[in-house]
């Protein structure tokens, strides 16, 4: 039987940003579509970028790993 | 005819009888301004109101402040018709613009479903249709894209019209702004801008001063992934919502 609950499933499409008249819009990935200012986005941004590392480190995957393997870790 | 639109070209019609009946029900025909409240939350209600002319919305307002539209409504729609059973309602019942409302006491209501089961049983449709409609909003919010999202709302309110006849020369009045589609679509207005734009130079539709033109209505139902059977309309109608037959614009 196909499983076709693709949102019970981690997206592999990635969202887009776009800055329009001072603030940043997201769309995507799935119902993601939110407005943020430019220091809310960029947080968010920092945040995501950690956690994908944090996620690589989980699977033993990529620079994450390699990171999470360093000093400080 | 005040009751010309209810269920007017939808799976389950009104028989001429019927529609008779639900005529002499009417009580009395108010009026509301445009941004007038006709029903407020958590209060005592006796009548239930049928839209004749104009729109309205449902909305609630949240605890952030915010005010959240749940439902916009077209001639031919029963506002609060679930107030009849309820009592009182868990949201507002706002008039969009200037509004004439056909107006039925709940005693008239009571009379028609120990007299009348058929008629009583088409009543019953349209609470279905409500929450059928909800629903849809429920995955529109959850799992479409901001530019799906306003493409869906786009199609329905052009099925929605279609069905009571208020689409014409490939378009239809939406007396919506940019900061009303955000709250039914959940964007802010700078989104909203942004989608609206996309979507026109995309050749799909334009919304100008109030007016939806549609450009290509099959490319707006791909867009907003648009199925419409949750409208229960008739088939020709529905597909006429689709764009599947020439001339889904002028009835």
């Amino acid at each position: 039987m196909t499983d076709n609950r693709s949102s019970l499933r981690p997206r592999e499409d990635a969202g887009v940003a776009t800055a329009i008249d001072g603030v940043v819009v997201l769309d995507g990935p799935d119902g993601v579509a939110v407005t943020m200012t430019p220091d809310a986005a960029a947080q968010t941004a920092d945040s995501l970028h950690a956690a994908a590392n944090e996620a690589r480190r989980h699977a033993g995957l990529g620079p994450g790993a390699q990171e999470g393997a360093g000093p400080g870790a | 005819m005040l009751t010309r639109s209810v269920l007017l070209n939808r799976a389950a019609p009104l028989s001429d009888a019927e529609r008779g009946r639900l005529e002499t029900a009417i009580a009395d025909v108010r009026t509301f301004r445009a941004g007038e409240t006709a029903v407020r939350q958590d209060t005592p209600i006796q009548v239930s109101l049928l839209l004749v002319e104009g729109f309205m919305t449902r909305h609630v307002d949240a605890r952030d402040g915010k005010r959240h539209l749940v439902a916009v409504h077209v001639p031919g729609d029963f506002v609060d018709l679930h107030a009849f059973t309820l009592k009182q309602l868990d949201h507002d019942v706002g008039a969009l613009t200037d509004v004439s409302v056909a107006v039925f006491t709940h005693e008239s209501l009571e009379k028609i479903l120990v007299d009348d089961a058929a008629l009583a049983k088409r009543l019953w449709f349209i609470t279905m249709l409500d929450a059928a409609q909800h629903r849809q909003w429920i995955y529109r919010l959850s799992s479409l894209t901001a530019l799906q999202r306003v493409a869906h709302f786009l199609c329905e309110t052009h099925a929605r019209l279609l069905a009571v006849g208020q689409v014409r020369a490939h378009g239809f009045t939406l007396p919506m702004t940019q900061s009303d589609i955000g709250e039914v679509c959940s964007l802010t207005n700078v989104h909203v801008s942004r989608v609206l734009r996309d979507l026109r130079e995309m050749g799909l539709c334009q919304l100008r001063s109030s007016q939806v033109q549609i450009l290509d209505i099959q490319g707006l139902v791909t867009a907003g992934l648009f199925e419409p059977g949750y409208l229960y309309l008739n088939p020709h109608v529905a597909s006429q919502a689709v764009g599947h037959n020439g001339d889904f614009h002028d009835r």
